[in-house]
């Protein structure tokens, strides 16, 4: 069972008491919550807030594909996933991510909870562009979706 | 055919607008639309190195919400993402 939405910042915030209710079974006696936030230092910059961007379909197609196939990797029965990530302008200390998982054992949370947040990373269509102090701001770098090998 | 290049992340610095728009020839490629990206940067950033750069890097998705390489062909008038390398999370 699977929750995954984009939450667009100017509208509404990441709400843990949405997860908590939607993973909660008693079939299940473990539950992870992974929160992402934005912190206030990266590479010796002070940092004071983030913008993400998201290719919104995408994102939601890449959230169920990783959890399909976590599903088949792992085998786990009665897991509930629930994940929300934002879009748009976050302040320092928000949540940008949550991952809340399910499963009747907490090996297999942590197992199911750190496969997707390592696969979201690898490879959902989010970006980040980092504020600094002084107005000054950048796009993080990422992993391309693409093989360079294949354009030379 | 218009094709209309719908901008994500750090390409979003290559217009004040969501997007940027092409006019490509019948049959083209994702490599055919990558080049008028490329000539584009060169004719309005002074061939910005890391614009380019990131061109260069980047995934194309198609309207059906699909990521395409560059063998990928272009058969009609379209909304087509450019989506850089991803850093989400």
């Amino acid at each position: 069972m699977l929750h995954a939405k984009v939450i667009d910042a100017t509208k509404e915030k990441i709400n843990l008491t949405n997860a908590q209710k939607f993973i909660a079974s008693s079939k299940c006696g473990a539950s992870i919550y992974f929160v992402g936030t934005v912190r206030d230092q990266n590479n010796d910059k002070k940092v004071t807030g983030m913008t993400y961007d998201s290719h919104d379909a995408l994102v939601i197609k890449s959230f169920e594909e990783i959890y399909k196939e976590a599903e088949t990797k792992f085998k786990f029965n009665n897991i509930a996933v629930f994940i929300e990530h934002i879009k748009g302008y976050v302040e320092l200390g928000e949540t940008s991510i949550i991952i809340a998982v399910s499963c009747k054992h907490r090996s297999q949370a942590y197992d199911f909870s750190r496969h997707i947040i390592e696969e979201i990373k690898k490879r959902t269509p989010i970006w980040k562009k980092e504020h600094y102090e002084g107005e000054d701001s950048k796009w993080l770098k990422g992993n391309p979706l693409i093989d360079q090998n294949q354009l030379k | 055919m218009k094709i209309k290049l719908e901008l994500f992340g750090a390409s979003r610095d290559f217009s004040k607008k969501d997007h940027l728009e092409f006019n490509l020839k019948e049959k083209s490629s994702i490599k055919d639309l990558r080049n008028e990206i490329l000539n584009f940067i060169e004719n309005n950033f002074k061939s910005n190195e890391n614009y380019k750069k990131l061109v260069q890097s980047s995934a194309f998705c198609s309207e059906e919400n699909n990521i395409v390489g560059d063998d990928y062909k272009i058969t009609k008038e379209q909304n087509i993402g450019i989506i850089p390398p991803i850093g989400g999370g």
